[in-house]
């Protein structure tokens, strides 16, 4: 052993040290990350109710999920929320930082700010935001609404208002990081660029538009990616928003993965539940290979 | 083609005054330098007057207009930049129509103006590319590119060859003359390299520290300098400066006496720094053609043979001289030699203040 080792060239010896430190982590992720998500695709050919034996039933829990009308409204609240949140999530991110980049006094304390919803948990900010929309006197939105001589609203109450209303608390906290990664992305544009426009007499529109955007490509790919798989992934705010984690009346706020969470510990039905992270997972998948192709043709 | 007049500027960040008091008047076709030490100012003279800095005092006037108030891109000025700042996302067609596309020019008339240019600086092949896809000395054609396509009153540029390699730049250099020379625009040129300034300029503004020290032709700088500083500054190698002493009509330095030159005046306590440049002594039987007074003798201490020409560091009375001679042979080292000064090129300061002692 000593005598082989001995034997090796420097740059071999690196290697092989390097692959004796990666080996421990990499079965340790094999052990609880991969070898379950891998036993997932098997489950969702299975029936099993997480104690007695598992039974395999073929493409059974598929057909299922086609044909339950809960399944599709679930799927549909989750690209309602990706649809509505990622566009106003990523403008109104792209405001923020746009206009702090601009003013000198006060950047680094108002970003900070902006960032503290970052390190708040789910769980907390869905609790003060429950207590928000609550009907008068207790929620306080109502109250400003009575005290402006507006009409009450029925927010988290309402088929139709009740997912916005989870949304807007998830905007907000994801606000915070999108914010960082722009006026990062902003700050790495030299100011040069904007000078030699500036003499060149465009205006703000023009490089806003063939310079600025363009530039910022790269940031706002990756947020358009990771806002994406964020919003598709939504769960701990609309489990704990909503009245007993329901996701809703009618079903009108559950996502994908609060239904994925009923089947498999409210009901107790894996195979369904495994079938339906593997839908999920393939969304997803398909999300980041996407994603892998947008920063690649990138000139 | 326009005049661009400074007056009284000043310039402050915040409690740092970098511009101290400025007046200068550029001519109408004129090509001037600003050249001096790193920090000095030019960069911040140059976008006071293209306006992306504000002046603390004073007045830019450019065609005998006050453009103070005026917007940068009202002042009919076209900047080059050292890191030439093209677009990346955009072709470089797109660059250098990007300032036309901003005044709403009709199409046609934005192709023809950048078939134009390309075609003025060799750029017809790389009009597709993107600026990330171009060498170094491309990337600074276009630059200068979409400078000449706005067809300016005035040129800025700053530093545009310190991105470039010693050779690239020689060639450049040339070429930013020839243009200058075919389309007459007034230019203003930043660098702190004293060749371009001297190969380039009509006229040479010589900053230090926020302050003109001489304005003058690369000739006037050279052979009339106002003061050690710029005496020290312009020429490769540069002078050499001595401690001396004024008696009478003569010069004493510890190895000998000099005549004095003629159009000195003598300062007050008669104390002098003596400039000569490397290239004005003289050496073997090259010194019979001065008066006796100005030989000397020293040893040859370091020899650095250059071709057609050679520099060495020779030693007389224990002090240091470095000296430039022309022509292929060069002397030994460790050697004892005739040397000589030519009297006619000895440049006379005052050893206190430093100010030129030539009336
Ligand atoms: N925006 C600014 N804020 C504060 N100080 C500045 C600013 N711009 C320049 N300065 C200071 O002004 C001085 C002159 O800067 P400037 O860039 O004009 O020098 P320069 O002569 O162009 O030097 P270089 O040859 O290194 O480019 C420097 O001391 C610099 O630190
Ligand atoms: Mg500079």
């Amino acid at each position: 052993m000593q005598g082989w080792f001995s034997g090796l060239t420097l740059a071999r010896k690196q290697a092989v040290w390097a692959w004796v430190f990666l080996a421990v982590p990499l079965a340790f992720f094999t052990l609880v990350r991969f070898w379950p998500a891998l036993d997932a695709f098997a489950l969702s050919l299975s029936r099993w109710n997480l104690v007695g034996p598992r039974k395999y039933v073929g493409l059974a829990n598929y057909e299922r999920m086609a044909a339950d009308p809960v399944f599709w409204q679930v799927l549909g609240n989750t690209f309602e929320y990706l649809l509505l949140g990622l566009p106003a999530s990523l403008l109104l991110a792209f405001l923020v930082a746009f206009h702090l980049d601009r003013i000198q006094t006060g950047q680094g304390l108002l970003r900070a700010l902006y960032f503290l919803p970052h390190l708040t948990t789910a769980t907390a900010m869905a609790w003060v935001w429950r207590w928000f929309y609550q009907p008068p006197p207790v929620g306080l939105l109502n109250a400003w609404l009575t005290a402006l001589g507006f009409a009450q609203q029925p927010f988290l109450r309402s088929t139709t208002q009740a997912l916005p209303a989870v949304l807007v608390p998830a905007i907000w906290a994801a606000l915070g990081f999108q914010v960082v990664i722009f006026m990062a992305g902003l700050k790495a544009i030299p100011r040069s660029y904007y000078e030699a426009a500036e003499i060149d007499g465009a205006g703000s529109w023009q490089i806003l538009r063939e310079i600025t955007l363009p530039l910022l490509l790269p940031s706002l790919v990756f947020l358009f990616i990771t806002t994406s798989i964020g919003l598709l992934r939504i769960f701990d705010l609309v489990y704990n928003i909503t009245a007993g984690g329901e996701g809703g009346p009618l079903n009108a706020t559950k996502p994908l993965v609060l239904s994925i969470y009923q089947s498999a510990f409210g009901r107790m039905d894996m195979g369904y539940a495994s079938a339906q992270t593997v839908v999920l997972f393939v969304i997803l998948l398909a999300l980041s290979l996407l994603q892998m192709r947008l920063l690649r043709s990138r000139p | 083609m326009a005049s661009v007049t400074l007056r009284g500027i000043r310039k402050d960040f915040g409690r740092t005054q970098v511009i101290k008091g400025i007046d200068l008047a550029i001519e109408d076709k004129e090509f001037v330098v600003f050249v001096g030490p790193s920090g000095c100012g030019k960069s911040t003279l140059l976008r006071l007057i293209a306006g992306l800095e504000d002046a603390t005092a004073g007045d830019i006037l450019i065609g005998g207009r006050t453009v103070n108030t005026v917007a940068p891109k009202d002042r009919n000025i076209a900047m080059v930049f050292q890191n030439y700042a093209l677009y990346p996302p955009m072709t470089v067609a797109r660059n250098l129509g990007f300032g036309l596309r901003a005044a709403r020019l009709p199409a046609a008339e934005i192709d023809r103006r950048v078939n134009e240019a390309a075609a003025m600086l060799g750029l017809e092949t790389l009009l597709a590319r993107r600026p990330g896809e171009l060498s170094g000395g491309q990337r600074q054609r276009v630059a200068m590119g979409r400078a000449l396509v706005r067809d300016p009153q005035v040129f800025l540029f700053d530093e545009p060859l310190s991105n470039l390699d010693a050779q690239l730049r020689n060639q450049v250099r040339t070429e930013i003359k020839k243009l200058h020379q075919q389309i007459r625009t007034t230019a203003i040129y930043v660098t702190h390299d004293q060749v371009e300034a001297m190969t380039l300029a009509d006229r040479i503004v010589l900053l230090r520290d926020g302050r003109i020290e001489q304005v003058g032709t690369p000739t006037d700088l050279f052979e009339r300098p106002a003061n050690r500083f710029v005496a020290g500054f312009i020429g490769s190698p540069a002078m050499n400066f001595f401690p001396a002493r004024l008696d009478g009509a003569e010069i004493v330095l510890p190895w000998m006496r000099l005549p004095c030159p003629p159009f000195a005046t003598a300062p007050t306590d008669g104390r002098i720094t003596l400039g000569i440049r490397p290239e004005d002594f003289l050496a073997g039987t090259d010194t019979h053609a001065v008066p006796e007074a100005c030989r000397f003798e020293a040893q040859v201490g370091v020899v650095e043979p250059m071709g057609s020409e050679s520099l060495l560091v020779i030693n007389a009375a224990g002090t240091d001289i470095q000296v430039r001679l022309i022509g292929r042979a060069f002397p030994q080292t460790g050697s004892t030699l005739g040397f000589a000064v030519n009297p006619a090129e000895l440049h006379v300061f005052d050893a206190a203040t430093g100010n030129t002692l030539r009336r």
